[in-house]
């Protein structure tokens, strides 16, 4: 238990009074600046277009890995997790010097928010499968049969009978998958070349802000986004859990 | 419906092919292309090995603290339901949605010579930023719930009647806690390790923060490839990737590994 | 060891679990506790075992009070629904599991577990995993597992539940003759009244926390202390303000002495004809024919018919 407040509870504590020690006036201005709407529009905007892909590209990837058979298959099933177990900075570099200015395909995407989407992509791709796998392991063909039996095409049964089932687990894997990606720095940082107001994402922003001792301002900055991402998690699982019961 | 249309399994394998195994390729491409000598030159450059001794001990104390911090709450919140240890699972969940950034300033917002305890932990010698104990408290902030997370689900599915059977066959609790309790989550505890183990030696933006990056004295492994790119050597840093990309191809083993124990062991119990 | 329950009282929070509850279960017979869910049944075992604290009452074993007493002091065996096996260890360290607590030497002990393994014909499966065996052979090596040690009662929580109809009886035949053979006071939660009459020497009705009737299967089935008794062992008939089980009444032609019912099902069950009726009150219970009597008679839904009791049983009664 004390560990568990040294380390989690009084650092957090002390956000939160940081962030209202210039009182609420201080703290809508920092929020407020244009260089952080403009950062955090970017980088809800792309987390947004990555989550959001990787939703279809994660639930086909769970598709494969269960009712597939085909060789390499294990691997793929090892892979899916690299992007958890490769440090950021490693995934950033290496996004930047492929896509960027030396890029050998001759793709130059820094300071776009398509480069920095492509590198959210990459450290969020495990969340929606790793999300929907399990559940997708363990329903029987059933429902399944019984439409196609029904003169269902196998579209058809995908859209009204698989998917349905499937939409809670979706939403949770997109939801945690969205969370993670609006705080991601080490991945982004390079491909973003964090120009203010063009490509800054919000955590550059907010680490800008502390090193340049302006630390009220990165802490009121960092409450809103870190609100941000509960309120969308809660979002999020909310919706998928009223969807689970609903069917149940 | 066994076989999935060949057109989707194309299209996956496409995607991740190009999202995740390309990168990687071209990652150990460019680390070698200047040659095996060069590669081995590089790995002892003074910088690098400074860091990656530091990323060592770091990774001594913390994946340990936090592999005993995240076996005990897991067997609280389980075996002793209560609203409060409700509240304690959401509490350990928090980290994972922060920032890592964040973390970091948060850290130093509490801890910090200007900082809450920042003075009174100095008087006994204790520093946080810019020294090993911010970037292990740093480190098992961000990677607290990911043995818990593992072990907390597996522990529920079991239920304690094998604990309950070994008492009744004369076992003391000591006992039954080693020969059965801990072997028995004994995977899903290797699979939390892993992990944490991969994200602390991973970890950047908040060893960023806390530890202000100096070259040969805070500065990680992760850092330093981070620093070297900054400055334009950019071969140093991909071999210094090169290091961390194997630690992670390593974990990813274990991991599978153990997610195939645990799932043959269980296998009935679905 | 016989045991001696005494005063046994049990409350989950501001539920009474078990109220009173008193017993002598004498050594060597195989006690069954039976009752409906939530009758406490299983609570009891569970103190007895030690497993589950009570608030007042003492528990004895062989004259010693155990109520104090930690489970793993107290000599039992254990075995829940189920089953709880040690899912990373083989069959035969299942079983071994108690000797080596009890550091039996590993000569002595593998003996010992391979002649375990013999007795519940397991002796094939002894390096394999729990998970590589059916429910049956799970339940074997948990029986197995407890009687390891010796232990001096054995425990069992419903043990036949979770197996289907075939192995279920082949088992309890089978756990019945060992009892027999090794002569282990045995006490057996059920809620399948069926299965305590074939199984039990003496029965312990529960009900909401309370010990309805003690005695053997015959005569508490013939002889009902109460309401609740009568009716959670088996069907019965009202004539006369006297009841009756199914097969000591029997079906007449309409306008006959007896009670006019109305036949509402026929179910012919292999060895016996069960015809289903219902009176002029609306009661419904059954009359257990023979084949031949069901030739004889011919019974149809729909028809009218009385109901009465069978002369011979008058006579006893």
């Amino acid at each position: 238990m004390v560990y568990l407040s040294l380390i989690v509870m009084i650092p957090l504590a002390a956000l939160l009074t940081n962030a209202c020690d210039g009182g609420l006036a201080s703290f809508w201005r920092a929020i407020t600046q244009t260089e952080a709407i403009d950062a955090i529009r970017l980088t809800l905007l792309c987390s947004l277009s990555a989550a959001l892909l990787n939703a279809v590209a994660g639930t086909a990837t769970a598709w494969i890995l269960v009712r597939d058979r085909f060789s390499g298959q294990g691997i793929l099933n090892a892979i899916i997790d690299l992007p958890f177990a490769l440090p950021t900075v490693v995934a950033g570099v290496t996004f930047y010097t492929l896509y960027g200015p030396l890029s050998p395909v001759h793709v130059n995407v820094t300071g776009t928010w398509i480069g920095i989407t492509i590198a959210i992509m990459f450290v969020t791709l495990p969340f929606t499968v790793r999300s929907v796998q399990p559940v997708l392991e363990s329903l029987t063909f059933n429902a399944e049969a019984a439409a196609a039996t029904l003169g269902a095409s196998s579209v058809r049964v995908f859209r009204t009978i698989t998917l349905p089932t499937l939409m809670p687990s979706i939403l949770t894997g997109t939801g945690l998958a969205f969370a993670r990606a609006i705080g991601e720095y080490g991945s982004v940082v390079f491909i973003s070349n964090n120009l203010p107001y063009r490509s800054e994402v919000a955590s550059s922003y907010i680490y800008s802000l502390s090193t340049s001792g302006q630390t009220n301002s990165a802490a009121s900055v960092a409450v809103l986004l870190l609100i941000l991402a509960l309120v969308l998690l809660g979002v999020f699982n909310v919706t998928a859990t009223r969807m689970a019961r609903r069917r149940a | 419906m066994k076989r999935a249309p060949l057109l989707l399994r194309i299209g996956v394998l496409c995607y991740v092919t190009a999202l995740i195994g390309a990168p990687l390729v071209f990652l150990f491409q460019q680390a070698f292309r200047r040659g095996w000598g060069a590669f081995w030159s590089a790995l002892h450059d003074h910088a690098m090995d400074e860091a990656l001794l530091l990323t060592a001990k770091v990774a001594l104390i913390a994946v340990p603290l936090n592999v005993l911090f995240g076996v005990g709450v897991s067997l609280w919140i389980v075996r002793h339901p209560s609203r409060f240890s409700r509240i304690l699972d959401r509490l350990v969940d928090v980290p994972l949605a922060i920032s890592p950034i964040i973390v970091g300033l948060i850290l130093e917002l509490a801890y910090a010579q200007n900082g809450w305890f920042g003075p009174a932990l100095a008087t006994l010698g204790w520093h946080v930023m810019f020294s090993l104990p911010g970037i292990v408290m740093a480190s098992i902030f961000v990677s607290l719930p990911l043995v818990s997370r593992q072990v907390i689900p597996l522990l529920r599915i079991l239920g304690d009647h094998q604990e309950q059977t070994a008492s009744t066959l004369g076992a003391s609790p000591t006992r039954v806690f080693f020969t059965i309790t801990l072997r028995s989550i004994a995977w899903a505890v290797i699979y939390g390790v892993t992990l944490t183990l991969a994200r602390v030696i991973g970890e950047y933006g908040a060893v960023l923060v806390v530890s202000g990056n100096i070259a040969l004295l805070t500065q990680t492994l992760t850092l330093n490839i981070g620093a070297n790119f900054d400055n334009y050597d950019a071969f140093q840093g991909f071999v210094g990737s090169v290091v961390l990309a194997l630690m992670s191809i390593a974990v990813l083993l274990v991991l599978s590994i153990a997610r195939q124990r645990e799932r043959r062991r269980s296998e009935y119990l679905a | 060891m016989s045991i001696s329950l005494n005063g046994i009282t049990k409350y989950f929070g501001s539920d009474l679990v078990l109220s009173e509850v008193s017993d002598e279960v004498p050594q060597g017979s195989l006690t069954a506790l039976l009752g409906p869910s939530g009758s406490g049944k299983s609570t009891l075992l569970r103190v007895i075992a030690g497993l589950t604290t009570l608030d007042a009452g003492h528990v004895e074993l062989n004259g010693r009070d155990v109520t104090d007493v930690a489970p793993r002091h107290r000599n039992i065996g254990f075995c829940f629904q189920d089953y709880a096996p040690f899912r990373h260890l083989s069959v035969f360290d299942n079983v071994a599991y108690g000797l080596k607590v009890q550091r039996v030497p590993r000569e002595q002990r593998r003996r010992e577990v391979e002649e375990l393994l013999g007795l519940v014909r397991l002796e094939a499966f002894a390096d394999r995993y729990p998970r590589q065996l059916s429910g049956g052979q799970r339940q074997r090596m948990a029986l197995a597992r407890a009687l390891a040690i010796k232990p001096e009662v054995l425990l069992l929580d419903e043990p036949f539940a979770a197996l289907d109809a075939q192995v279920r009886g082949e088992l309890r035949t089978w756990v019945r003759n060992l009892q027999r053979e090794l002569g282990i006071t045995t006490i057996l939660v059920t809620h399948d009244q069926t299965e305590a009459m074939e199984v039990a020497d003496r029965i312990v009705i529960l009900n909401e926390g309370r010990i309805e009737q003690v005695g053997r299967p015959d005569h508490v089935y013939d002889n009902p202390a109460n309401e609740f008794v009568q009716g959670f062992l088996g069907p019965t008939t009202s004539l006369d303000g006297r009841t009756y089980r199914p097969h000591e009444i029997e079906l007449g032609l309409t306008g006959d002495r007896g009670l006019p019912v109305r036949i509402t099902d026929v179910v012919r069950l292999g060895f016996e004809v069960r015809v289903v009726v219902e009176d002029l009150d609306g009661a419904s219970s059954w009359v257990q024919l023979t084949h031949d009597e069901a030739r004889q008679l011919e019974p149809r839904i729909g028809d009218t018919a009385v109901v009465r009791a069978r002369s011979d049983v008058l006579i006893l009664r």
